[in-house]
């Protein structure tokens, strides 16, 4: 009985004998390590270890120059008391669910209507809903600044001039910046979102759908209770990506409301931005950024838990 | 019967009506930078609302030109972009067919790792990566936005689906005939993969592009810029946000990758939609 | 700008390159710091506004000019000083001050029956009651607002000069946050005066509307710099502006040339009567990284600019920038009317007015922080969310709690 081993580690031939050595089979496979050493190498510096020091950090006071100084749980302290990021955290959510929810379902819909055999025109639908998603994110919001400027933008010249409503402060105000932001955001990722969506229903065979039509179903009761629930795991994917987008929202914020009046569309990734590199609080910034990962990590499982529990 | 019909009928006229209007709606913006910048200053904030502009032309884009280094600024956003898109490949792609096809010890534990390390925020590495490169000297050079993205999690398991769909006859022939690894990988795997390897890398090279906050805290000299940075730098100085010309650097930058895109359509779709429906 | 004082540098010290680039304030405020704390990538010589000197200063890595500077310790405004001193050693040189005056549009006061000389004007608007009634009366005579102060996203700037000038601030002489103190609450309760009544144009500060009504009524459409945007002919003037010095210049100079002649400066109101009728707003230094290999040179360019009566008064000449230097101060251009404002001798106010400016908490190196977390307060109040008590003693708390001053 042979046994052959090469050196991707596998045995061809059957009824072999395990290497008795450790050793032996890591020196066998050292082409394998070689390999993933330049990605493992680079995570290890850039990942791991940064990960670890920021979590040191966090115990620390420190301004980036001179000496650090650790100051145990100081900065967590002051984090639960810390209104911006309370409310940085609040916003996070109320943007979530300002644009969420309607933006995925208008994907769905969208991604319905244009894997439905008698649409013409599937590749340019397609593609120009898409388009927004490769737009960099500062000419767009510049943009977007323009058209909701609220005197001269086109927005409030259209809404004017065809409803005679007052002009809009889109930009200025507490709601107006967080409906502004939520308008970029839905521009920007529906198109994204969309294509995901498309290629989950791509792997639901029409046959459902038709059936549940058979049986006398209308194609909107088809939808909701056949499709949607066969999706369920693509809409998770889009919802949690989603969860982690507002709560990242950055160059967004600064460029359409600079932070919001009132701090209204700050997130808490601009706060700990503005903390690690405007205040230079470095310390506090890493506890702040482990808390949020604390609170976005327990925000994902809770989602997937209920996503995954709702059973149809 | 008739009924059917109208019903029907007015299900599609919704359903196209529907579409459209997401579609003026996805494009406006984009026809309102490429007007304004075409526009004269003037005609940009004028009631009542201006459309067309009544005599456009390139003065916005002459002026950007004569005012910022555009092409040095062009160049060092399509260097970083390759650059960063090319090491990323190799590493993951390397990295990604070594987890498909062979079997070494710590094998699913290295992996499991990295998968898990796809839930931390970019929050938490953000100050320690920017002191790491503040005490190489880094600053205010390219490394930090190619090299730090070379690992990413989601291209190594991008990659590892991919590869995993291969068969391993080829392997075993090659090294039958006594070929290298490396060899095998490069001559023979990365053949292979090629249209994997356009879609993930038009997605690193689109990240790369339009990137904002790593240029924002490594970048320093105006001349080292990139696109995005210089169309940020354009608003706020005590005066006025010289809009025209900040819609041409807009329009200058949303060009080259909407070509890229309009040509690699199809790729760049499929390698969207694979991240999303295995992940 | 600079560039006759520039010339007459480079004729003395020819073998100096200078390399001038010109960066947006926000931008500078957050490259800066990181390239003093990275130890690479800072210029040889920097301008920091002295709302953020302190701040930078108590960074690290700027050059200590302490044995440089002595010749001109007395010979600048004492107010300068203090956010460039850090354990006994100075690490800036004062190059202009903004003594704030009492900026107001003689034809907006003509068309609401009040006097337009200065010195009426500065009766008139003796202390901020007097102020609001003057207020009532132009709006009722005439309809237009009587200044600009936005309400949802307020800058504080305002505020801080109300604060400024009764010698108060965001903390007092014993590091004690001051933010949420009766006086500075009664301070925001007496603006909030202002916005109750209506009297406020809602424009923010360097915005297109914020100009617009600045140049407002003018002879001609507002002048752009390159291309920009300009105004609607509908839009209504602003009666006046209480700003420091440096807005004199920039309101000539680019934002309303059209409303040359249009103007008058007055002193700027009291909060209560027999007070000091001045603060300062902004204000610039130049200082010199410690990592630059250029220092001697550096100093150099700063002593010749700064340091030299001939040089500053060029710069001033040129730019309006008001002097720290008080040796200046004996030039003839000190003395020269100025006609867009009606010919009036604006110079000798701004002498006046900087001459009073009182010591003030509001700058130092926890600024920028106090500063939002009060502007914050003053958005809240202003647009009815909290009150001033309320507001302050909540951006109070949060101050507290980022800085751990008392």
């Amino acid at each position: 009985m042979l046994v052959a081993a090469d050196s991707t580690g596998k045995t061809r031939i059957s009824s072999s004998k395990p290497p008795h050595s450790l050793w032996k089979e890591i020196v066998r496979a050292r082409w394998s390590y070689l390999f993933i050493f330049p990605f493992y190498l680079t995570f290890l510096i850039f990942g791991l270890y940064s990960t670890l020091f920021s979590f040191y950090l966090s115990f620390t006071e420190w301004k980036g120059l001179g000496p650090i100084k650790f100051i145990g749980l100081k900065n967590y302290i002051s984090l639960f008391k810390d209104k911006v990021f309370i409310q940085s955290m609040e916003n996070g959510f109320l943007l979530f669910f300002m644009y969420v929810p309607l933006m995925i379902f208008l994907a769905l819909v969208l991604a319905v209507i244009l894997n439905s055999k008698h649409v013409r025109g599937f590749q340019f639908f397609r593609t120009i809903i898409f388009i927004p998603y490769i737009m960099n994110i500062v000419a767009a919001g510049f943009a977007f600044r323009l058209l909701l400027n609220q005197k001269y933008g086109v927005v409030n010249n259209l809404l004017t001039g065809i409803f005679n409503i007052a002009p809009i402060p889109w930009l200025e105000s507490v709601w107006g910046g967080r409906v502004s932001l939520c308008l970029l955001i839905i521009w920007a990722w529906l198109g994204y979102n969309m294509v995901i969506m498309l290629a989950g229903l791509q792997t639901i065979p029409s046959e459902l759908t038709e059936a549940a039509m058979i049986d006398g179903a209308n194609p909107v009761q088809a939808f909701f209770y056949v499709t949607i629930p066969l999706m369920r795991p693509v809409i998770l994917f889009s919802v949690v990506l989603s969860l982690m987008g507002s709560f990242n929202l950055f160059n967004e914020v600064y460029i359409l409301t600079g932070g919001g009046s009132m701090n209204a569309t700050i997130t808490p990734f601009v706060d700990i931005f503005g903390q690690a590199f405007g205040n230079f609080r470095l310390g506090y910034a890493s506890a702040m950024a482990y808390i949020y990962f604390i609170i976005l990590f327990i925000l994902t499982l809770f989602q997937v838990r209920y996503f995954g529990s709702r059973v149809d | 019967m008739f009924l059917n019909r109208l019903s029907r009928w007015l299900g599609d006229t919704l359903m196209y009506a529907l579409l459209i209007g997401v579609c003026v709606f996805m494009i406006f913006p984009f026809l309102w930078m490429v007007i304004t910048s075409l526009k004269n200053a003037d005609e940009i904030f004028h009631i009542p609302m201006i459309l067309i502009p009544a005599h456009p032309d390139l003065h916005a884009y002459i002026f950007l030109f004569q005012q910022y280094p555009i092409i040095r600024v062009t160049w060092n956003t399509f260097i970083i972009a390759t650059l960063g898109t090319a090491l990323s490949l190799f590493f993951c792609s390397l990295g990604g067919y070594t987890f498909a096809k062979f079997r070494f010890p710590g094998q699913e534990g290295l992996f499991s790792f990295l998968l898990g390390t796809m839930v931390i925020p970019g929050a938490v590495t953000l100050v320690p990566i920017y002191l790491i490169m503040r005490d190489l000297k880094w600053l205010d050079t390219i490394l930090p936005l190619i090299i730090p993205g070379a690992a990413s999690a989601f291209g190594i398991f991008f990659m590892r689906q991919y590869v995993s769909t291969i068969s391993e006859d080829i392997m075993d022939a090659a090294r039958m005939d006594g070929a290298g690894e490396f060899t095998i990988y490069w001559r023979i795997i990365v053949p292979m993969i090629a249209p994997g390897l356009t879609s993930l890398g038009l997605i690193f090279f689109m990240g790369a592009w339009n990137a904002v906050l790593g240029p924002l805290i490594y970048l320093k000299s105006p001349q080292n810029f990139t696109l995005p940075l210089v169309i940020r730098s354009m608003t706020g100085p005590v005066g006025r946000t010289v809009y025209d010309t900040q819609m041409a650097a807009s329009v200058i930058s949303i060009i080259p990758l909407l070509i890229i895109f309009l040509i690699f359509q199809r790729r760049f779709l499929e390698g969207i939609a694979a991240g999303a429906v295995k992940g | 700008m600079q560039s006759g004082a520039l010339d007459a540098f480079k004729a003395q010290y020819p073998n100096v390159e200078i390399d001038y680039v010109e960066t947006a304030p926000t931008d500078m405020y957050q490259k800066l710091p990181l390239a003093l704390q990275a130890g690479t990538g800072a210029p040889d010589l920097a301008c920091v506004e002295s709302s953020h000197l302190a701040q930078i200063v108590a960074l690290g890595g700027l050059a200590d000019l302490t044995t440089q500077v002595q010749p001109y310790v007395s010979q600048m405004l004492a107010s300068k000083w203090s956010d460039a001193i850090l354990d006994g050693k100075y690490y800036a040189m004062p190059w202009d001050s903004g003594p704030v005056v009492f900026y107001y549009r003689r034809d907006v006061f003509a068309a609401a029956g009040l006097p337009t000389d200065p010195d009426s004007v500065s009766q008139l608007v003796a202390t901020w009651d007097d102020y609001l009634n003057v207020c009532q009366t132009i709006m009722t005579k005439t309809g237009d607002d009587c200044f600009a102060n936005n309400k949802a996203n307020n800058y504080g700037r305002l505020y801080e000069m109300m604060l400024w000038q009764q010698g108060l601030g965001y903390y007092d002489a014993t590091g004690k946050v001051t933010v949420d103190s009766a006086q500075n609450v009664a301070t925001l309760e007496e603006l909030k005066k202002f916005w109750d009544a209506n009297l406020l144009s809602d424009q923010l500060e360097w915005t297109d509307g914020w100009y617009a009504e600045l140049a407002a009524g003018g002879t001609t459409p507002v002048a752009t710099v390159g291309p920009g945007t300009p105004v609607p002919p509908t839009v209504k003037p602003v009666a006046s502006l209480v700003e420091a010095s440096w807005m004199g210049a920039f309101l000539k100079g680019w934002i309303a040339p059209g409303t040359s002649g249009l103007w008058g400066v007055a002193q700027m109101p009291a909060m209560v009567a027999g007070q000091a009728r001045s603060a300062n707003d902004g204000g610039s230094n130049l200082v010199i990284p410690d990592q630059s290999q250029n220092k001697a040179a550096a100093w150099a360019l700063t002593e010749w600019l700064l340091g030299r009566p001939d040089s500053q008064v060029a710069i001033f000449k040129a730019s309006d920038f008001f002097p720290s230097l008080t040796t200046t101060y004996t030039d003839p251009i000190f003395n020269e009317p100025d006609p867009f404002f009606a010919n009036q001798i604006t110079r000798q106010a701004y002498i006046a007015a900087a001459n009073i400016i009182p010591v003030g908490y509001v700058y130092g190196p926890n600024y920028s922080l106090m500063n939002k977390y009060v502007s914050t307060a003053i958005q809240k109040v202003a647009t009815g969310a909290a009150s001033a008590q309320d507001a302050l003693t909540e951006a109070a708390n949060s101050i507290r709690n980022d800085t751990g001053m008392p």
